[in-house]
């Protein structure tokens, strides 16, 4: 080895002696080029409350239309929590847990979800893949055409605490959404969940209102109580991939999954329209 | 509830089918902590600042974290150091992204911690992987004299891309500092290669200041051009339930871990 740390990159020799936390050298890395890993590959997100929790009415024809699109679309598949994680939260809150206690005890609501869509999906050779197998991932897919993880990521107790009140913010429902999507380049990130849009009160019923079509993630109007995690809107502004999209899909419709695989506009898509410019008004 | 053939199967809770994301919902949910293991002390070691010194810098260390063992529980987590750097630099030049950044800069600390964990086995401390923190580090420590463990959280993939540049946000100081407030510990030490915090680098600047005790939000807005912790930490601060100080410490002075663990001023207290 020599002394001088020649064969570094420049950057690479700024990465070694400078400090992390200087936002210049922050910058820097941001001339590096993006590698998309998996290129091909769809992100779908499966919600708990809104779908898994349905039962059969919701599910099985979720999974015909699944099952149909095996042969022609690559697919992650993340199932989120549900009511049984509002019921722990209620439980555990009262109990006085910390976050990232409420974060273990939220994940294994996923898992449970996964779990239960493996069952039904196993016939067809998919598999479930927790976050210690995903060095796995692209075999599965190559051979398959899916894999099934569960929806919220492996924080555990390392759950950052939200501004606001007691709920896992980073963790809850935003696993596989903008941060897996800028890891695989995803051809797009489909939200399968109840609404048909974005509604400003998705849960109640009188006065909620669709918002327009396409929708710029973090504008102003997307709403006190948005369909999609809460940290979403700022992930995605911080994501590097351009052209990521994140759809919000209503399920109800038979065939609006594939539509959303084919590319056709359905649903409501949220997009960064710059992420660059994102980065330069973050930066000081 | 509506009699929707297709409506959901709740289990009544105060949470059923409301929406997490709504703020209103979310502000209700706020209610004290407990604290689970409120004698903790998690002390981080720093990589670059300590554990890449070798055996000058880390054996003494050691010692006195031994000499500490009677009196005071403490975990140990440990940073990735030079390693991490040179695994980024060759990553952002093969255009990995963060979430593989996370991944791979972690196996770099979990190596120094397992240097550690075996050179303070025969005082009986235990190497605890992320799994088994979450699982067993009750009973360890009811068990062992203390466990070591790997800074960096276990986000691996799923870490949050920075706003600005692709380098992993949450290294080994956010790891350790998450670890102390999910436990509520009694105290969170960060061992560097400084006295603690300066106005501007003292290795650099001759005329730095230096700060003893600072709020997280008041460090923040200063804006410093560079600090010796994560930035990151300083936002987790901002939001502590229990955990809602940290303190820096100079690592290479022997008696200042001593110091910290007995909450005397030692080098720099931020705080929420």
């Amino acid at each position: 080895m020599r002394g001088d740390n020649s064969g570094l990159t420049e950057l690479g020799k700024r990465l070694i002696s400078g400090s992390l936390s200087d936002m210049t050298l922050q910058r820097a890395t941001e001339q590096t080029p993006d590698f998309a890993i998996l290129p091909w590959v769809n992100t779908v997100k499966i919600g708990g409350q809104s779908i898994m929790d349905r039962g059969r009415s919701a599910v099985m024809p979720l999974i015909d239309e699944i099952v149909a699109n095996l042969p022609h679309h690559k697919m992650i598949l993340g199932i989120g929590a549900g009511t049984r994680a509002r019921h722990i939260y209620s439980l555990a809150i009262d109990l006085g847990m910390p976050v990232g206690v409420l974060t273990v005890l939220g994940t294994a609501v996923a898992w449970q979800n996964a779990q239960m869509l493996q069952y039904l999906l196993a016939k067809h050779g998919i598999a479930f893949l927790e976050p210690e197998g995903f060095a796995s991932l692209p075999h599965y897919l190559m051979e398959r055409g899916a894999v099934i993880c569960q929806g919220m990521p492996p924080y555990k107790l390392w759950e950052e605490n939200p501004e606001i009140g007691r709920i896992p913010t980073a963790a809850h429902r935003h696993g596989l959404l903008p941060d897996r999507g800028g890891l695989w380049r995803a051809q797009d990130d489909l939200c399968e969940r109840r609404r048909r849009a974005l509604h400003r009160r998705p849960k109640k019923g009188p006065g909620c209102s669709p918002h327009s079509a396409h929708q710029r993630a973090g504008a102003p109007g997307a709403g006190p109580g948005r369909s999609r995690g809460r940290a979403g809107g700022s992930r995605l502004d911080a994501d590097r991939m351009a052209h990521l999209r994140n759809s919000v899909r209503q399920w109800l419709k038979p065939g609006q999954l594939s539509a959303a695989l084919a590319g056709d506009p359905v649903g409501t898509i949220i997009f960064n329209a710059e992420p660059k410019a994102a980065f330069a008004a973050a930066a000081p | 509830m509506k009699s929707n053939r297709a409506d959901a199967q709740h289990v009544v809770s105060r949470l059923m089918r409301e929406s997490l994301v709504d703020k209103k919902v979310i502000a209700g949910t706020e209610a004290p902590v407990h604290a689970i293991l409120p004698k903790l002390n998690v002390v981080q070691i720093g990589g670059l600042s300590i554990m890449d010194r070798g055996r000058r810098a880390v054996l003494p260390l050691l010692d006195e974290i031994v000499a500490n063992q009677a009196e005071f529980t403490q975990v140990i987590g440990v940073g990735p150091g030079v390693r991490a750097r040179h695994i980024f630099s060759v990553g952002l030049d093969l255009g990995l992204p963060t979430g593989a950044l996370a991944t791979l800069a972690a196996k770099s600390s979990a190596q120094n911690a397992y240097m550690v964990a075996c050179l303070l086995a025969d005082s009986g401390f235990v190497y605890l992987e992320a799994p088994f923190i979450v699982q067993l580090l009750p009973a360890m420590l009811a068990a062992a004299r203390g466990a070591v463990f790997n800074g960096i959280p276990p986000y691996d993939l799923w870490e949050h891309p920075p706003a600005v540049g692709k380098v992993p946000p949450h290294g080994s100081d956010a790891g350790s500092y998450l670890v102390g407030e999910v436990f509520g510990a009694r105290s969170v030490i960060l061992l560097k290669d400084v006295d603690g915090l300066y106005t501007a680098d003292p290795k650099t600047n001759p005329d730095a200041e230096f700060i003893a005790e600072i709020g997280a939000a008041e460090l923040i807005a200063r804006q410093l051009p560079t600090l010796p912790i994560e930035p990151v930490l300083l936002e987790l601060l901002l939001r502590a339930r229990l955990a809602k100080s940290i303190r820096i410490v100079n690592g290479l002075v022997p008696g200042n871990l001593t110091r910290a663990l007995n909450r005397e001023p030692i080098g720099t207290l931020i705080h929420r």
